[in-house]
């Protein structure tokens, strides 16, 4: 109760309130404007947080993070574009239903429906956290190690039919944090020569210079559009109508659970973040619909759905970074790196280890989505008054304030080199298709990664040990299953062994590791993969071994 | 079978992951620790290597497009398509050589000025000045006093 109080205190703060209310303002607005990611709002707050202590520095930086999920709706619901990718399905309904005279209902659908998202998903990040965190305590330097693997082979894997590109950025973004002096011995590695190399990149430099320059080099590529207004809207009169919209959602409650769900499990994968979730949970909603006829033509359901999801999705990702240390999307890695940046590694011990920071985390995620619903329409007025801005203006003053932010880490124009250099990398990499997502997690990860290996030799050399111990061999193969996932997600439904085989498979082999560990529960979780995988082949076999 | 635009990318990787495996061969060995400072970034490149030899194989797989399909672009066009990147790339090179001779001041307010005119014309110059001094100005101060950050000064501008 003491600890909670401790977190309750460093979230009430007054600076640190103010800090939230300027963190949720701000990420609404970045998350209205397309073009202008979440990922990239949360990477300039970094520069900021960096003075701060670490309690207040993570609550303004989930208080962006928040506000920027729930501000995607705005523009997609009022101009059909929507803000951020997490809310694509937004626009399927709400625009529709903002078209045909409720953009007050819409934005009010929208509005409460990232709110009950965010506050699911914060109920289930307080209640899982601490059991994954449980199972965490299990895992040794082989497992944490083939960890780092899953995470960035899965990330890798979304990139579907580019995955071998996918996994050329995790193994370049996993070189890049190699450069500098080795952690564990101190000797330096690629520097050249160079003092600002042996200390290695600073990988908040790195990670702005991907995600942020990159981003705004993409924006203004074309002369006609950067010279371009988001909307030339003189001004919008909507008032939000939050009774009615509050009336909706509790008729459809199941909606919103369902795809809350679906976010916060979606957010635990890692690499899979909103923009899956959205679509997903938008797709589920319309399958579980009795009469479906309404759907892209204004349902409101079609608001609920997507808006719940992308909101519980940080509450997803941020479970296994509290739990295990391990980043569940790009927001939660610099998450990490905000962590790092005050000298604090989460890991299984975390929440013990540090729990009143931990409790400010909850609270500041709930909190934040009670902010972000007291100030959406307030925002709504600002955003108007943003979208008129021309691009070339917005990039050109972001340009401008990340340069100082990344100065500001360090006091380096060295570091200013840095973010110069990742962005024209970051820049090419996108105009090649290379997903950024698996280098950034490779450049978080990178030094977890080397270190638990060399954690895991020190203790004993053998290296088969990474494939014989339960919870290695169990991300080994989900490793290897997530990496075959892009070639049968091709072939389905063309009648190839892979098709017929591969969830068979998948069950039987991470059968193996789960007896390996032994208990009730896990033994029990064997026996019905065995089960189900048999039943499928079972079944295959009787239809002629169609799918 | 072609060689295209991925074969150059993914040939480029792989000379990169050989350069960098044998500057690898650079890093001191010292006589202490198990694992060598020099096998993670290793086992790294190896992989990386092999990647990009999957990539330049599955490129070179790919259906040759039809010549008519891709236009060509001269240098001249090439430039024109591009040229809002050049001129950012130029524009913040340049800038950061300039930042130690006219510090983060004078530096970001000449560097967003000459950018927003160069990306968005002449046309709006005043307003352009304005959003520099605005923009420019507003940060150095939240950064200065607000943040307590010691930003750089110039050598020539003593600012």
């Amino acid at each position: 109760m003491d600890i909670f109080l401790e977190a309750l205190l460093n979230i009430i703060d007054p600076v640190t309130l103010i800090y939230m209310i300027i963190g949720v303002g701000a990420g609404l607005m970045a998350g209205s404007i397309p073009g202008f990611t979440i990922a990239m709002a949360i990477v300039l707050t970094l520069p900021f947080t960096f003075s701060m202590p670490p309690a207040q520095g993570l609550a303004t930086m989930i208080s962006v993070l928040v506000g920027g999920l729930s501000g995607g709706l705005m523009s997609g619901i009022l101009t059909g574009i929507p803000g951020t990718p997490s809310s694509v399905a937004t626009t399927f309904d709400g625009f529709p239903m903002a078209r045909a005279g409720e953009p007050g209902l819409a934005l009010g659908i929208g509005v409460w429906s990232s709110f009950c998202g965010g506050i699911i998903s914060a109920i289930l990040l307080v209640l899982f956290a601490p059991q994954l965190a449980m199972v965490g305590l299990e895992f040794q330097p082989w497992d944490f190690f083939m960890l780092v693997m899953f995470a960035l082979t899965v990330t890798a894997s979304l990139a579907g039919e580019h995955l071998v590109k996918g996994l050329i950025a995790g193994a370049a973004g996993l070189f890049i944090r190699t450069v500098g002096e080795d952690d564990a011995v101190g000797v330096g590695r690629f520097d050249f020569g160079s003092d600002y190399l042996l200390t290695g990149f600073d990988f908040i430099a790195v990670l702005i210079g991907l995600f942020a320059f990159s981003q705004l080099l993409s924006d203004l590529r074309n002369p006609v559009t950067a010279r371009n207004a988001l909307s030339d809207r003189k001004q919008v009169r909507v008032k939000i109508e939050h009774r009615r919209a509050i009336g909706i959602l509790l008729k459809n409650w199941t909606v919103v659970i369902r795809s809350a769900l679906i976010g916060m499990f979606t957010g635990i994968l890692p690499g899979a973040g909103g923009s899956i979730a959205n679509i997903l949970s938008y797709d589920q909603a319309k399958k579980a619909a009795k009469d479906d006829s309404k759907f892209g033509k204004g349902d409101p359901r079609g608001i609920i759905a997507p808006e719940a999801s992308n909101n519980a999705v940080e509450g997803g990702a941020l479970t296994p970074l509290m739990a295990l240390g391990i980043p569940g999307d790009i927001t939660a890695a610099i998450m990490l790196g905000a962590l790092l940046m005050h000298d604090i590694v989460p890991g299984p011990t975390f929440i013990k280890d540090e729990p009143a920071l931990a409790y400010s985390i909850y609270i500041a995620f709930f909190l934040a989505s009670f902010i972000m619903i007291g100030m959406q329409s307030g925002v709504l007025r600002v955003f108007v008054l943003v979208t008129r801005i021309k691009t070339y203006v917005l990039a050109t003053v972001i340009l401008t304030f990340a340069t100082i932010g990344v100065f500001a880490l360090h006091n380096s124009i060295e570091d200013i080199w840095t973010l110069f250099f990742f962005g024209i990398l970051g820049f090419i990499m996108r105009q090649f298709g290379f997903p950024l997502a698996p280098m950034i997690l490779g450049v978080v990860l990178g030094n977890i990664a080397e270190l638990n290996l060399a954690r895991a030799l020190a203790i004993d050399s053998d290296p088969m040990l990474f494939f014989v111990r339960p919870w290695s061999l169990f991300f080994a193969i989900i490793a290897v299953f997530s990496m075959v996932f892009p070639i049968y997600q091709k072939h389905r439904e063309t009648g190839s062994v892979l098709e017929r085989f591969f969830s068979p498979l998948v069950l039987l082999c991470l059968s193996l590791p789960l007896f390996m560990m032994g208990g009730f529960l896990r033994t029990t979780l064997a026996v019905a993969a065995i089960a189900i995988s048999s039943f499928i082949l079972w079944r295959r076999f009787g239809s002629g071994w169609k799918a | 079978m072609s060689f295209n635009r991925d074969s150059l990318v993914a040939l480029s990787l792989i000379l990169a992951s050989g350069s960098l495996m044998l500057a690898s061969l650079e890093i001191r060995e010292p006589d202490y620790g198990v694992l060598s400072p020099a096998a993670w970034p290793r086992l790294i490149l190896i992989i990386l290597g092999g990647l990009s030899v999957v990539y330049l194989l599955q490129s070179i797989r790919m259906p040759k497009k039809n010549k008519d399909d891709v236009p060509r672009k001269s240098i001249g066009e090439f430039i024109l398509y591009w040229r809002n990147v050049i001129a950012v790339f130029s524009i913040f090179a340049l800038y950061l050589i300039a930042l130690p001779y006219l510090g983060m001041l004078i530096g970001n307010i000449l560097f967003s000025f000459i950018l927003l005119t160069v990306l968005g014309g002449w046309r709006g110059i005043l307003m352009h000045l304005l959003v520099a001094l605005g923009a420019s100005g507003g940060m150095w101060l939240l950064f200065t006093f607000a943040l307590e950050v010691f930003l750089p000064r110039g050598s020539l501008t003593g600012l």
